[in-house]
């Protein structure tokens, strides 16, 4: 019910009134799009992070194996870009599945092999000059291709396919949580002993969380190098993609399911658009000190409390009306 | 041939004993509160700046600033340390993405006050070369890196040893309740095991401005740097760091001789991934990791 509550008014705002009002103006439309490629990112991180009480430092890892893969797919192999794009979340569940060894480290050591991982793969992509291009990067990715009369090519195109592609994160976000699994990784989270006891198979339903938290950040990865034509290394694996997400996420609360989108918009638009005029140099100082201090006053996030402050609100309308 | 192998490790045996002055200070919070300070790289950075802004504003001698680097870096690792003792619950998750978030606030308060321009030293007489037996050469600075790191490895095992403090902090690390029902104040260790990791974080800041060169974006790497050693040396062992600090060094400098310097980086990190795959709790950790 309160998800409802939140995602139907979310879905008419970016489905109909977003394009409706900007679509005339291809900045803006590029700039919310930027926001829902990290919408994606901090979702698939809330996913791991929530269902699988993991955190990431390496996110940007999935992201930019993603990217590459779809890259080199569509311009050494002609391979449709879409398709190529979800072959793109496959070769970062990959990269995942190498990872997974660090699934038997705990807490902080997880966190910081996968920091590790990230950096291998960086490393990786700028000495594979031969598949990557190399440090040099790759120019003239293709477009977005038209498909069925309406070119996806241009930042609204690109917008409603970000924007689909996050919408089926969150679906498939929201089917995960109401399953069995969904209800074991949320017994897990209480107790991982007393769930193993039981006969969860607890490190497999992580390695399961894993995978779709990658599949879905190499997507958007893909996603990524489609709308802005551009890869290069440092780029692609560039500490960003991790650092704006996490922010995002935590800023919204990601142990909700709407948390890490609404985070997502709100933090990236401020930060271009607020932040940066403000601190043209070093404006994601404001990211680190929202980071740590959401982590000390409220580390499940602020919507939780508005939507606190709103059923509060509302009881007492309530309780108003019974009295009269 | 066997000129050029013993010149690699000399060299990686040199920034062996920076990498461990480095590695140290986060080891030993990690000792004593279970606590991983992601802005530790940033700290011996910030250590770093004090020593180039009183070289470049005041003209001394880029040692002469490690009091008053030790002053700054001090006051922002007990500002960290208070800090990561107001999170509420989860500690261990939580002040990772906290102390993550600090070093971002560094990095970006150096960003702009600094510029992103990279910066060494101008003072000379550290770019000397040094040559031990006609053929092992270095030049003054790594030198002194080397004895400085060696040197403050040596002083905090017999500080942790041999002194009140010291030995607080080691009680507190092996067994919180015991130590608390012997009396003992573990908000105190701990704030003494933040503050000797701030001098140690100013000590390393100092060795790398003058061995090398600094702008704001290698905190981060130096905290991975950190980490990996950490995680090499196994929990709260001295000596583990030392040795983890020199084979990370060491194998960095052959691959660096042997294949390619942009390599390096990926040896140290598959050496690291292997021994956490292979051995969780590290080459020195008695007790497993859960």
């Amino acid at each position: 019910m309160s998800n409802f509550r939140i995602f139907a008014p979310l879905a008419i705002v970016m489905y109909i009134i977003v394009p409706f009002l900007f679509s005339g103006n291809d900045y803006l439309m590029g700039m919310i799009a930027t926001a829902l490629i990290i919408a994606g990112i901090a979702l698939a991180w809330a996913l791991l992070g929530n269902l699988g009480g993991m955190v990431s430092f390496g996110h940007a890892a999935f992201f930019g194996v993603g990217a590459y893969t779809s890259a080199v797919l569509t311009m050494d192999y002609n391979v449709p870009v879409f398709l190529a794009m979800i072959i793109a979340g496959f070769g970062a569940s990959l990269a995942s599945v190498f990872m997974m060894p660090a699934l038997r480290l705990h807490g902080p050591y997880f966190a910081l092999a996968i920091l590790a991982y990230a950096h291998i793969f960086m490393i990786l992509a700028t000495e594979m000059t031969s598949i990557t291009g190399g440090a040099a990067g790759l120019l003239s990715i293709p477009n977005l291709p038209v498909f069925m009369g309406f070119d996806f090519g241009t930042k609204l195109g690109g917008y409603i396919v970000i924007l689909n592609i996050v919408s089926l994160a969150l679906v498939v976000y929201h089917l995960i949580r109401r399953s069995t699994y969904g209800l074991a990784l949320k017994a897990m989270h209480d107790s991982e002993l007393a769930t193993r006891i039981v006969g969860v198979p607890a490190t497999q339903l992580k390695a399961i969380m894993l995978v779709v938290s990658a599949f879905i950040t190499g997507c958007v990865g893909a996603f990524n190098a489609h709308f802005i034509n551009f890869l290069d290394p440092e780029y692609a694996f560039s500490g960003e993609w991790t650092v704006i997400p996490i922010v995002a996420a935590i800023f919204g609360g990601y142990r909700t399911l709407s948390g890490p989108v609404l985070g997502a918009l709100f933090i990236y638009l401020a930060d271009q658009l607020v932040f940066k005029s403000l601190l043209p140099q070093g404006h994601q100082l404001i990211l680190g000190a929202l980071l740590g201090g959401m982590i000390l006053l409220s580390p499940s996030g602020l919507l939780p409390i508005i939507t606190n402050m709103f059923k509060r609100f509302s009881k007492k309308g309530d309780a108003q009306h019974v009295e009269s | 041939m066997l000129e050029l192998t013993l010149q690699a490790i000399y060299t990686g045996l040199l920034s062996g004993g920076f990498y461990a002055l480095v590695a140290v200070g986060l080891a030993l919070i990690f000792g004593t509160m279970k606590v991983i300070n992601l802005a530790h790289g940033e700290l011996v950075l910030l250590a770093a700046y004090v020593a180039y802004a009183t070289e470049s504003k005041l003209g001394l001698n880029p040692l002469l600033a490690l009091p008053i680097a030790m002053a700054v870096v001090v006051s922002a690792a007990l500002l960290t340390y208070f800090l990561t003792n107001h999170i509420k619950k989860d500690r261990e998750l939580n002040s990772l993405i906290l102390t993550f978030g600090l070093g971002i606030i560094l990095t970006n308060s150096l960003l702009m006050v600094f510029s992103a321009n990279i910066y060494s030293t101008s003072t000379e007489w550290f770019f000397e070369g040094v040559v031990i037996g006609d053929t092992l050469f270095s030049m003054r600075s790594e030198l002194l890196a080397f004895v400085v790191g060696v040197l403050s490895l040596g002083g905090l095992y017999w500080w942790l040893n041999h002194t009140w403090h010291g030995r607080a902090i080691r009680a507190v690390s092996s067994n919180l309740d015991a130590a608390k029902l012997m009396g003992m104040n573990p908000k105190q260790a701990e704030m003494w095991s933040w503050g000797v990791a701030g001098i140690l974080a100013t000590l390393a800041g100092c060795m790398l401005y003058t061995t090398s060169v600094i702008h704001p974006p290698i905190g981060h790497g130096l905290t991975i740097k950190a980490f990996i050693i950490t995680v090499l040396a196994g929990m709260g062992s001295i000596p583990g760091v030392l040795v983890g600090a020199f084979l990370i060094a060491i194998i960095e400098s052959l691959t660096a001789t042997f294949f390619q310097s942009s390599l390096s980086e990926l040896a140290s990190m598959g050496i690291f991934l292997v021994v956490l795959i292979v051995l969780p709790s590290g080459l020195f950790g008695n007790k497993r990791i859960h």
